[in-house]
């Protein structure tokens, strides 16, 4: 089955992902450059950057603002990007040339963004503060915390099966919402912990897999209703990123705090640490290559950023990233 | 007593300035016995001189050199302008410092004296079109933010969405950063400042309200520019003392907690009330500009120390994001702690605390004791103790960080912060009760803590330190005597004994560190169970040093540590005082209850909690600010 996966997903996925034909999933990186940063309370530099596999160069997207996070682009219409910073959203509708704060004063320190695949109109951005919603395409945006027992939030996924599913990691736990964000409720069989991160499997839907702080990694294979823990080595740590290959979903990567990387290629039942040939245990991001080469990338604290083309047993340093601390290392379908 | 160090004036300034002494229009011999127009007249005087000095201070052959505040009193005299023209290009080289560029921006544009031309405009607009200002994570980088964005607009009302940085209109902006100054108002006035007291970033807030007061267009931002203005400085005067900002504060420096005169209060207060003497201050510059002046009244307020008082005060902690505890409460959907202050202003010295706890993170000054000294400029005059917390937990109540990250990155700017020996930072573990001048603080420490120690500060600047049999330890600050009764024993260490801060650590943070506090000590307990009481009281009630050891000796004490600590005691005013941890003081068999404690209360000024107003009062005197109908009512009753 696997050999299928790899061989044959790889093309639906870039169909997918690729569905303006001059479009392909690129990687972008999040990021504050903080190891230079000496007697100050801001980073030397920060911003997104997009690696561009043709020429293997890394340039910047979007405005020079501090502490971006994040970025989502919409899936219908590539020119329309939205950045999550601490100022909160900016959005580009002409690809990147220019560029708009789409948020007042009310909204802030936006961690993630999330839009509907069926129905761009419908935004959801989750920040420290909470989950704000936009229904009108990002022009306007509104609280949404109804339900939620804790307001502060980072991972925030619209369920392309069912989109008026939305599913927010919290410092309480998972919650769901099955009105677009109208209503939280929390998702009974999680852990009550802090989610760091939330992924799906772009292959087997039913897979997710869950960051935490101080709790390690949770696996759902029910669609997000039960979760259990995996990687008791893991139990406790802090734990900033996960991913699913987008081409096997048998084969996970999660990254954390003074434990590097680990691995599992038999869909979460065992799990590898691959840490050794990072420059640092301090892995605060980490993804999969989407076009589907099983390349995986991690991020260190400050101390670069590397790729591995055999699941993590060795590391190429791609130095150009050193002294960053990358908030999300990601793909996203910009346009070529 | 006027403190321009005529040296540094300009001759025929300086002429003028002996001539005003001598025709008594610049001072009169008793402050309080001055006439509205002598004060305002005065403070402008020295409004004058602070610009005068700025301008002296203008190197025009160096263009690459030059502050920008000095710039902006450059264009508005009309002088040094080719200098002021290169220098706005030098200075805007690669723009940097969001909110703190935003803000000297804006005063150049707004008092520019109409020396501004065609093509330093179209340089100036050009840079508010590229440059992408962070909005930052404290209040006033916000206010700061929101003050530039509005008035830097609504120079250009009708530029359109690609004239700004961030793709909005000047019309868009006005209407959001309006929306933002007006909750703030809002929220401060109903719950009190969140960063609240800060002897060094009340600078930061006063700039911001300056601005509006002097050039907002719009009549009801320029009208509560002024009345924040005066309630700004009515916050700081109340709890001060010749210019010393005294009592428990959300935020300082070691700068400002070893000398407590090298602070921007003090830079206030003596443009404001002619206290203290004069320093170069960015803040001042502003003010002088705006054309803003305070209301006599608080002038009379700051001078009149003739008898001690009691000042209560609500302000509240930070929004706090996560692990945000039982004891908040949510204004708008964000969710804060209320911090009760308690400050006893006496003509020598004030004493002033808040209930400890985490209240802020990590600058907060949760009680401490300053006196008068005629040359405060060059004393340690100050006393307080802390247990030294530092946790991510803390750091991520406050800041959108994460867990591994937040202390590392906290101490990147404020290096001290993880340190055994800081001088500064709140503590959940901590307690603290005050009534008048007796101050009991309680500390139930659980075994793993990082850094399982309180820290007592004891000045060099103190005389007779004595550790007395009985317990106390006694010494005397300039007018003040202390009385110190450890509930555990100690050892005495030198300030700064991991040596971090004499490394050099932070940067800026830590320079002049050595020179502040070289000779002060530490007295460090490590019981975790643990405790003090502090008396203290004027040298002039006594006769001699020892009358006050003896008396303080007589006093009715019982300490114990089991299951909680807990102490019961009688002040030297008579008070009996029993406390447990972590409940509430009980005075004379009262409980003390916070829940009713009004966002002012004392004989100067008097707010109730969420009610937008704030009484100013002086004698017959009354000053009241209605930030509802956004109106000043000044009135002067008959009746004392």
């Amino acid at each position: 089955m696997k050999s299928i996966y790899r061989f044959i997903l790889p093309l639906g996925l870039a169909l997918s992902l690729t569905s303006q034909a001059d479009t392909e999933p690129t990687l972008f990186a999040a990021l504050a450059m903080t190891k230079a940063q000496e007697a100050s309370s801001l980073p030397t530099d920060s911003g997104l950057f997009i690696y561009d596999r043709h020429s293997d160069s890394w340039d910047t997207i979007g405005p020079e603002i501090l502490f971006m996070n994040s970025i989502a682009v919409d899936p219908k219409d590539p020119d329309t990007i939205f950045i999550a910073c601490g100022n909160g959203i900016v959005r580009s509708q002409d690809g990147g040339k220019s560029w708009r704060q789409v948020t007042g004063w009310r909204e802030s320190d936006v961690m993630r963004i999330a839009i509907d695949p069926e129905d761009s109109s419908h935004i959801y951005a989750a920040s420290v503060w909470g989950v704000n919603v936009s229904r009108d395409g990002g022009e306007s945006w509104e609280n949404a915390n109804r339900g939620l027992h804790e307001t502060w939030s980072r991972p925030i996924v619209v369920d392309q099966r069912q989109t008026r599913r939305v599913l927010v990691g919290t410092e309480a736990g998972l919650y769901e919402s099955k009105d677009r964000a109208r209503e939280w409720q929390r998702v009974a069989h999680s852990p009550w912990v802090p989610v760091l991160d939330l992924q799906r499997s772009a292959t087997d839907l039913d897979t997710w897999l869950m960051a935490t702080e101080g709790q390690g990694v949770f696996i759902s294979r029910d669609d997000g209703r039960k979760w259990t823990s995996v990687v008791p080595e893991l139990a406790e740590s802090n734990i900033y990123s996960v991913s699913i290959d987008p081409a096997d979903p048998d084969r996970m990567i999660a990254g954390g705090w003074d434990v590097g990387v680990w691995v599992s290629s038999d869909g979460g039942k065992s799990w590898q640490g691959r840490g050794e040939g990072l420059a640092s245990p301090n892995v605060t991001a980490v993804t999969f290559d989407a076009l589907g080469s099983g390349r995986i990338w991690a991020s260190t604290f400050e101390e670069g950023t590397f790729y591995s083309d055999d699941l993590g047993r060795s590391w190429q340093h791609d130095e150009r990233l050193d002294g960053a601390y990358v908030f999300d290392l990601s793909f996203a379908p910009l346009r070529r | 007593m006027i403190s321009i160090p005529s040296h540094s004036l300009k001759p025929i300034r300086a002429l003028a300035l002996v001539l005003a002494l001598a025709s008594g229009t610049f001072v009169s011999a008793d402050p309080l016995l001055k006439s509205d127009a002598e004060i305002q007249n005065e403070f402008r005087d020295r409004a004058t001189y602070v610009l005068d000095n700025a301008i002296e201070r203008i190197d025009p052959s160096d263009t690459d050199a030059g502050g920008i505040y000095d710039l902006a009193v450059a264009l508005n005299r009309g002088e040094h302008i080719d200098w002021a023209r290169q220098r706005l290009r030098s200075y805007n080289e690669t723009p940097s410092g969001s909110m703190f560029w935003m803000i000297p921006m804006v005063l150049l544009m707004q008092a520019d004296g109409g020396n501004l031309t065609e093509e330093d405009w179209s340089f100036i607009q050009e840079l508010w079109r590229t440059y992408y200002p962070y909005r930052g994570d404290t209040e006033n980088h916000w206010l700061m933010y929101y003050t530039g964005l509005y008035l830097a607009a609504e120079m250009f009302p009708e530029a359109g969405t690609d004239a700004w940085y961030n793709g909005r209109s000047s019309a868009e902006n006005m209407a959001e950063a309006k929306e933002y100054i007006l909750d703030w108002v809002r929220i401060t006035t109903s719950y009190g400042q969140g960063e609240y007291d800060s002897p060094r970033y009340i600078g930061e807030y006063t700039r911001p309200m300056a601005l509006l007061a002097g050039w907002a267009r719009d009549s009801e931002l320029r009208q509560i520019g002024r009345m924040m203005m005066d309630y700004l400085i009515l916050d700081f005067t109340v709890e001060s003392l010749e210019g010393l900002h005294g009592g428990a504060q959300s935020r300082a420096y070691p700068r400002e907690i070893l000398r407590p005169a090298l602070s921007v209060s003090m830079a206030h207060s003596w443009l404001f009330f002619g206290q203290g003497e004069f320093s170069p201050n960015a803040s001042n510059t502003l003010v002088a500009l705006s054309g803003y002046t305070p209301p006599p009244i608080l002038y009379r307020i700051a001078h009149d120390r003739s008898e001690a008082y009691v000042h209560k005060e609500l302000k509240r902690t930070r929004w706090r994001l996560r692990n945000v505890g039982a004891d908040t409460f949510e204004v708008d959907g964000k969710r804060t702690r209320p911090v009760y202050k308690y400050s006893y202003v006496h003509p020598d010295y004030i004493l002033g605390s808040s209930q400890g706890g985490l209240l802020q993170p990590i600058q907060q000054r949760t009680w401490n004791l300053i006196w008068r000294e005629d040359e405060p400029l060059d004393k340690s005059n100050t006393f307080f103790a802390l247990h030294p917390y530092s946790s991510p937990k803390e750091g991520m109540m406050y800041f959108p960080s994460d867990w591994d990250t937040v202390t590392d990155l906290i101490a990147r700017s404020k290096a001290d912060y993880d340190t055994e020996d800081k001088l500064i930072g709140g503590s959940k573990y901590e307690y603290i009760v005050q009534h008048k001048s007796a101050l009991i603080g309680l500390y139930d420490i659980p075994e793993g803590t990082r850094f399982p120690l309180i820290n007592t500060f004891f000045s060099r600047d103190l005389e007779h330190r004595t550790e007395d049999p009985s317990g106390w330890i006694f010494a005397q600050g300039g007018p003040v005597y202390i009385g110190y009764y450890p509930m555990a024993p100690g050892e005495w260490k030198p300030v700064d004994w991991t040596g971090l801060m004499a490394g050099g650590a932070g940067g800026w943070f830590s320079a002049n560190f050595v020179e502040w506090s070289e000779g002060s000590e530490s007295y460090v307990s490590y019981d975790l169970k643990n405790g003090y009481v502090l008396q203290v009281a004027p040298v002039r009630d006594f006769d001699s040093f020892e009358d006050f050891k003896r008396a303080v000796r007589a006093l009715p004490l019982e300490t114990s540590v089991e299951p909680v600590p807990s102490v019961r005691f009688t002040s030297l005013e008579g008070a009996e005082l029993e406390v447990r941890y972590k409940e509430p003081l009980i005075v004379d068999g009262k409980a003390i209850r916070t829940e009713d404690w009004m966002l002012y209360d004392g004989p100067f000024a008097r707010a109730e909690r969420e009610s937008q107003t704030l009484d100013i009062i002086y004698g017959s005197e009354r000053y009241h600010l209605d930030f509802i109908q956004r109106r000043i009512e000044s009135s002067i009753s008959s009746e004392q």
